[in-house]
């Protein structure tokens, strides 16, 4: 008359434990549900109603109750469906005790029966332990990876069903090998000319520099930073177990194995919500896109036009790499190192050569104001994007590819780990004096540049920083990893510094 | 002009004359033909009835005008306006007066009322206006803050209109050198347009003389700033424009310069920047060339020789890739795209190569565009300090930006 079954439920990223408990005991025939499941959840009753009778098995008319174990925690998501479906079925003796001791089920059940996928698989498989892992069939290779037992897909409850009375094996569903990878990854020999906007690029993705690309309309912009993520090395194991499990958990489609090894590229609309952005929700705690974006590319095109509050609200994640979400009575950390990449333009019109600018003053400042402040602090890059040449869109000669640039990104990350640990990105003022030594003529340059006043306290550690990037790319291997920054290092890192207006300072 | 005591600048005279300018329908034409007829402090009382007029006078304005008047004058506190007019060292005289200035009485069209801030003695300097666009290039802006700054060194009284851009760089030029300086602005004389000249302003304030026909309080509309223009032309002796488009203010005040006879210069550019079209424009229209200071000076008839020192430029001699770039950059702007392109290098060759020209003041970089600089204005633009670092974080908040329909300096 009692049953438990294990199962999970989802919160921001990760997953958590839950026991599904079902009494059923004499009074009038009824089915209540407690341990705080919300209205999805508790639409579980008719699901599980209608597929137990699809199955052919007869519904207990009596009464039957539901506990969600531990009871203080809200339960979201239909992931419960097929757990509360076997306990009924346990508790009303279809189903021995023992069959079910050491299963844990996670699956929506469809009135017919069918079990269907559910957002956060593998976050919720990874938290069953060693127990094996019921599934619905389509999630398998999602549920491979993060399983610490093993996996048994089903596709239908009446194929759960018969396995547990012993009817027949566990059934056999081809996992389906996916065909060969596709790289969706566009590609950089796409891109024709545009020689810097490529190096900025190139000198992104080699020191993890966060990069703000300024530009007229149809220059290009959206077009490079769609092929940052492929100069980046493929992601760690555990790296892509983290970032697996974030996607996993937000129900964004994941790569045909289930697993996510290449970096993420996220580009969130800017008319995108402060909560779609840094995650939230009421009580889901959902992974907002910079969580999506973690060990991967947020791109912010038109980053004027974001609201100022969704703005400001990277700048905390920006430096700690997680987002601490708080709610009255939840709260999560949600994974959130990215990559930040943001487009925009000159001013209101475009911008162009000196003194063609159309825009009148007013306009421009308002611009402008929306970009200021600490925001801008965190840009390494700003790359002026031009339009490329006619001929050059014409020519029918194919630029470097993507991969002949990422093994040299990948060589330079080798020498910045092995001289720092990290990448260039991360590098303060102290660690700066240690690791990038200017040269004599290095450092004449900068210091025109302080005392013209072009270039303030900050600004030099960022132009230091990217400098010793650029000199990571040059060095041939083999060579010191503390080698001297030279004065062409510089100089090329001086360029990686566009305004954001064309407007000029006033000299006399 | 430095004849007349200061003491006949009476504050209640100022304050009566700051309200009846700033009446809305009174306009300069209104106000002359008022102030012909009556003393400014009669004309006051006379306004505050709707029948206070002389019936001969009264004839000209409307009766909803006076009506308006009347309520608007006796709505007024003359002692607080006289006390601010006061406290900002503001002055004023009416067409006819004594301290009414002697270039713009026989002008065409005359101001009514002229309102000014510092030394008034500046307009009897030998006076020069530089004009031109609000958006220059920035071989523009270095021409005229040197121009400026070597005709003050001459003792030559700049004149321009505190706008950004050309106008900007002319007073900042002129200030440098601690010459006279006049501005002509197009707003009341209290309150900074644009905002981000704030310091301008003042130092034009405490160094020169910032005059306009408008009393303080009164906005930046887009209509006074050709009004604005006939002034700054009536008050200089010869107009240079630096930089100009096809179409902009700095022609109107080119227009009303030949209006009145004043001799217009203009500075040579390139073809291919829209920065120069209207100078060289004018140009073929007949102005006389600006290609080095001593050419105003002449036209001033204070020089009658040109510099002949220019062959030998200050700047230190370029390498043989730095005289490639320049001689791209010579033709229109550059990006460091073109040039990548163009002379077939890399990028961390051309930027190396650039940030050396640079450096020794050859080039100058703007929004991603390398410009070529002459060497009459190189060597000033090699040390001035610019701030393209501070641009974004510190971008000026002006608290007030009116509406300015119709471009001026543009």
């Amino acid at each position: 008359m009692f049953a438990t079954v294990a199962s999970a439920s989802i919160l921001g990223a990760a997953g958590h434990r839950v026991t599904v408990e079902v009494h059923i005991g004499n009074g009038l025939p009824g089915f209540t549900m407690v341990g705080l499941p919300d209205e999805t959840c508790r639409e579980a009753r008719d699901r599980v109603r209608a597929a137990i009778l699809s199955t052919g098995l007869c519904w207990p008319d009596r009464r039957i109750t539901v506990n969600l174990a531990p009871s203080r925690h809200r339960k979201t998501g239909t992931g419960l469906d097929l757990a509360i479906a076997i306990g009924v079925l346990s508790a009303n003796g279809n189903i021995t005790a023992d069959a079910i001791a050491d299963l844990g089920c996670v699956g929506e059940l469809g009135l017919d029966g069918s079990v269907r996928p559910v957002p956060g698989i593998a976050p919720m498989v990874g938290v069953l332990g060693d127990l094996d892992a019921v599934v619905p069939a389509r999630s398998v290779h999602e549920a491979l990876r993060a399983a610490g037992g093993r996996v048994r897909p089903v596709a239908h409850l009446a194929e759960l069903v018969s396995v547990l009375t012993g009817e027949a094996p566990w059934p056999d569903h081809q996992v389906e090998a996916p065909d060969a990878v596709v790289d969706l990854v566009a590609d950089l020999a796409d891109v024709h000319g545009q020689p810097v906007a490529r190096r900025a690029l190139e000198i992104a993705a080699a020191g993890s520099h966060h990069m703000l690309l300024v530009g007229p309309p149809g220059s290009g912009k959206t077009m490079l930073a769609r092929r940052l993520p492929g100069l980046l090395p493929r992601l760690e194991r555990d790296a892509a177990m983290e970032v697996t499990m974030i996607h996993s958990a937000a129900g964004v489609r994941l790569p045909p194995l289930g697993f996510v090894d290449l970096p993420p590229f996220r580009a969130p609309h800017h008319s995108s919500s402060n909560v779609a952005l840094v995650g939230g929700g009421s009580h889901l705690l959902r992974p907002g896109e910079i969580s999506l974006a973690h060990r991967g590319v947020l791109f912010l095109d038109e980053l004027g036009e974001f609201a100022p509050s969704v703005l400001d609200a990277l700048r905390q994640p920006l430096e700690e790499g997680v987002i601490h979400v708080a709610r009255a009575h939840v709260h999560a950390d949600l994974p959130a190192r990215f990559q930040l990449v943001a487009a925009t333009n000159p001013c209101p019109c475009g911008g162009g050569p000196p003194g063609s600018c159309q825009c009148d003053e007013t306009s421009r400042q308002r611009y402008l104001r929306r970009l200021s402040g600490p925001l801008m602090d965190r840009f390494d890059l700003r790359v002026a994007v031009h339009p490329p040449d006619v001929e050059e869109i014409l020519t029918t000669q194919t630029s470097e590819p993507s991969s002949a640039v990422a093994a040299r990104v990948l060589q330079a990350r080798q020498f910045a780990a092995s001289r720092s640990g990290g990448t260039n990105a991360e590098l303060d003022g102290a660690a700066l004096d240690l690791h990038a030594p200017l040269s004599d003529a290095a450092r004449s340059l900068l210091r025109f540049e302080l005392v013209c006043n072009r270039l303030t306290g900050r600004g030099l550690h960022r132009i230091r920083r990217v400098a010793r990037t650029i000199a990571d790319l040059d060095a041939q291997l083999g060579r010191d990893p503390v080698q001297m920054i030279e004065e062409a290092h510089v100089a090329e890192a001086l360029r990686m510094r566009a305004q954001i207006h064309a407007r000029l300072p006033e000299i006399a | 002009m430095s004849l007349i005591p200061e003491a006949l600048a009476d504050p209640t005279e100022v304050g009566v004359l700051a309200i009846l300018a700033g009446l809305s329908g009174m306009g300069p034409r209104r106000l002359r033909l008022l102030l012909a007829h009556l003393d400014p402090i009669d004309a006051f009382h006379a306004l505050a009835d709707p029948s206070g007029l002389p019936s001969d006078l009264a004839d000209f304005y409307s009766l909803d005008l006076r009506r308006s008047w009347a309520v608007a004058v006796r709505s007024c506190n003359l002692q607080q306006v006289a006390t601010n007019c006061a406290e900002l060292g503001l002055r004023a005289a009416a067409f006819g007066s004594a301290l009414y200035p002697r270039l713009l009485l026989a002008d065409p069209v005359p101001p009514a009322v002229i309102f000014w801030r510092g030394e008034l003695r500046c307009l009897a300097e030998r006076r020069v206006g530089i004009v031109g666009t609000r958006n220059p290039t920035r071989s523009g802006v270095a021409t005229a803050g040197t121009l400026a700054q070597e005709l003050a060194e001459a003792g030559i009284a700049v004149v321009s209109g505190l706008a950004r851009g050309i106008d900007g760089a002319a007073h900042r030029g002129a200030l440098s050198a601690r010459g006279p300086v006049i501005a002509v602005v197009g707003n009341g004389p209290d309150k900074a347009y644009p905002a981000s000249h704030r310091d301008l302003w003042q130092q034009v304030c405490d160094q020169g003389l910032l005059i306009t026909e408008w009393p303080p309080g009164v906005p930046p509309d887009s209509y006074r700033f050709p009004m604005r223009n006939r002034i700054l032309a009536a008050l200089s002796e010869v107009v240079v424009v630096v930089e100009s488009r096809e179409r902009g203010g700095s022609l109107s005040t080119v227009r009303e310069a030949s209006l009145r006879g004043i001799p217009v210069m203009a500075v040579p550019g390139s073809l291919h920047t829209r920065a120069s079209a209207g100078t060289n424009q004018l140009l073929c229209e007949g102005a006389p060339p600006v290609t080095c200071t001593e050419d105003v000076l002449v036209a001033l008839g204070l020089h009658s020789q040109r510099r002949s020192d220019l062959a030998q430029d200050p700047r230190p001699a370029v390498g043989q890739m730095e005289a490639a770039i320049l001689e791209r950059c010579r033709i229109r702007p550059q990006t460091l795209d073109d040039l990548c392109r163009g002379l077939a290098i890399t990028v961390s060759t051309a930027a190396l190569a650039v940030a050396r020209l640079e450096r020794d003041g050859w080039v100058a970089e703007t929004g991603g565009w390398f410009e070529v600089l002459g060497a009459w204005a190189g060597t000033l633009g090699a040390e001035a300090g610019e701030g393209t670092e501070h641009d974004i974080a510190d971008a000026e908040c002006p608290e007030h930006d009116g509406p300015e329909a119709i471009p001026y300096g543009t």
